[in-house]
């Protein structure tokens, strides 16, 4: 028994020695533990997701190696192979830290860089909507643009450079629904074949009242102008206001587009809701035929009419009307007194390529 | 010669019993050996048996303890204290895979480590509710003050002339209020869906933006000659 017992003693005072002499756990599984934090807290997952798995899978491995060499009895542990593990793990980690700020950098490069660029194209955006009385329909989108884009602004300032990203990707589909609003009108502007039909309006026009001795009136829309016109000479220039869709040529009633075409004088109207007022011809015969086409084509809605009732009305130019062109009072009395019913009147975009809407589109 | 027959019978008797008495102290000790070793086989059998059983009700408890925290919106409200947990699972069950490919298995560790994700993810759940009602109260004041800032543009705007005969600039403001509008929807989408960090952000936007129109409609109004004050 005593024999037992000594042997015992035995064992275990080996063990115990053993144990105080066991390899201690090698310090560079600590500082892999850290560094895997480390990354994870620079978003090591996010913005660099497939190397950041390589390196965490590597991790792993060797914390589970260090496990495993942990759980052998101490006279048999070898912590050699796993400390050469943890230390390509670290090696990779720094490497992975490396890449990581290079991403970041140029990440934050290229937001701080849409963000300009996209604060551009608003600006240019909005510009636009104030040269229009259309503009408004676009507003709507590039106010939710430049919320956006405030989020984008503020997520890139705390350095949330992947939010930053996400945001500024929404901005795209609201710059486009306010483009697809904006472009095809500022385009007819800018179409030589369109702006050559209506300077042949208004060299006919002027011919015209040339010929004829007459006064005529000529309307430019982008110029936001109606001028006078005695004998085929300028006479008097006055500012005009336009219909809520002004910049858009009539095509049926409700439109609230001003039409654009050859028309005359049909009555005077001394007292009017409006001041003064010169009704029009409008739907003339090529007003009826786009009409007609239109309607065959399906562009216009079922059950409205072309429309009619359109004039030249006082109330102030800075106002928008359902078609009609606006004038300031004072203007319409003295061009009320020079007018007759027959005078032409001239409804057209532009005749210039380079007119005011047109200049515009430049940079966009 | 009597005398030496009886010396040698009686020596024959004392070794004999002497024999005898050895043979039984002999067995004595043996069995006491026997029964040493027994005891020892039998205690560490016990042990082994104890230790050598996949802890898995531990397993599972520490599981659903990470689960639950996780439903509860650890990942969107202490990130890192949802990945520390992660961690600390996945090193546990590291260990216990360390000790399935062992002989001599010893799952006495990983239990440890498994209560300690266990407690940990308690922990964490407790204190999840706290961060998560800030981080809900601050996306509901932003919210508010977001809709106090619109509603301050069409209090505005309805002093503004309406239909035809309403200026362009007017008309501009009035959608930018609706794009206003627009926006604050998704700010309700985003309290709905429990994302207040996005809710917050866009509902300050909003208010700045909003403040940005207000001040525009002022001006714009002030000169046409509408009274704003």
């Amino acid at each position: 028994m005593i024999q037992i017992i000594k042997r015992i003693s035995l064992v275990c005072t080996l063990i115990c020695l053993a144990g105080c002499n066991a390899p201690q756990i090698p310090p560079e599984a600590k500082l892999a533990e850290e560094q895997e934090l480390s990354l994870w807290r620079s978003g090591a997952q996010v913005y660099l997701p497939v190397q950041y798995d390589q390196y965490r899978a590597n991790f792993l491995k060797a914390r589970t190696d260090l496990f495993r060499e942990n759980s052998r009895f101490v006279w048999f542990r070898n912590y050699e192979p796993v400390r050469s593990e943890l230390k390509n793990v670290l090696r990779e980690g720094n490497l992975l830290s490396v890449q990581l700020e290079q991403r970041k950098q140029s990440l934050h490069d290229s937001i701080r860089e849409d963000i300009i660029s996209l604060q551009n194209r608003i600006d240019k955006l909005k510009e636009l909507t104030w040269k229009i009385n259309e503009g408004r329909l676009a507003r709507r989108d590039l106010v939710k643009a430049e919320i956006l884009l405030l989020e984008t602004r503020k997520c890139y300032e705390e350095n949330d450079l992947k939010k930053a990203e996400e945001r500024m990707n929404m901005i795209a589909d609201h710059l486009y629904a306010a483009e697809s609003i904006l472009f095809p009108i500022f385009n007819r502007y800018a179409d030589k074949n369109q702006i050559m039909k209506w300077k042949q309006w208004v060299e006919d026009t002027i011919r015209e009242s040339k010929a004829h001795h007459i006064t005529s009136l000529v309307v430019n829309k982008s110029e936001r102008v109606l001028i006078v016109y005695k004998k085929g000479l300028q006479y008097k220039t006055y500012p005009i206001g336009l219909g809520l869709s002004g910049s858009q040529d009539k095509l049926h009633a409700g439109d609230r587009a001003t039409p654009e075409g050859r028309y005359r004088i049909t009555k005077k109207l001394p007292r009017s809701k409006y001041h003064k007022a010169l009704l029009i011809n409008y739907p003339n015969e090529d007003d009826r035929r786009q009409f007609q086409i239109a309607k065959e084509k399906g562009l216009v809605p079922n059950q409205t009419e072309i429309g009619g009732l359109i004039e030249i009305h006082g109330g102030g130019k800075d106002i928008m009307t359902y078609g009609c062109i606006a004038m300031n009072n004072r203007d319409i009395d003295g061009l009320f007194n020079i007018v007759k019913v027959g005078t032409p009147v001239t409804i057209v975009g532009a005749v210039n390529s380079e007119n005011s809407l047109s200049s515009h589109l430049e940079g966009l | 010669m009597r005398k030496l027959l009886k010396g040698i019978k009686t020596f024959g008797i004392v070794t004999h019993v002497k024999g005898i008495k050895n043979i039984k102290k002999r067995r004595k000790t043996r069995m006491k050996r026997s029964t040493v070793l027994f005891l020892i086989v039998v205690m560490a059998g016990l042990l082994l048996i104890g230790c050598g059983k996949q802890p898995v009700e531990d397993i599972n408890a520490a599981q659903a303890a990470v689960n639950a925290v996780i439903a509860e919106g650890a990942e969107k409200y202490a990130p890192e204290d949802a990945k520390m947990l992660n961690d600390e699972l996945t090193a546990a069950l590291d260990e216990i895979k360390v000790q399935d490919g062992k002989t001599m298995k010893n799952y006495g560790k990983a239990q440890e480590m498994l209560a300690k994700v266990k407690a940990d993810a308690e922990a964490l759940k407790t204190s999840l509710p706290v961060k998560k009602e800030e981080a809900k109260n601050n996306a509901l004041t932003a919210q508010e003050a977001a809709k106090t800032a619109i509603e301050d543009a069409k209090k505005l705007l309805a002093k503004a002339p309406k239909g035809k005969g309403s200026r362009a600039d007017i008309e501009a403001m009035k959608a930018d209020v609706k794009g206003l509008e627009d926006s604050l929807v998704e700010v309700q989408a985003a309290v709905d869906a429990e994302d207040y960090a996005t809710a917050n952000a866009k509902a300050k936007s909003i208010q700045e933006k909003a403040a940005e129109v207000s001040s525009q409609i002022t001006q714009a109004m002030e000169k046409v000659g509408v009274k704003t004050q």
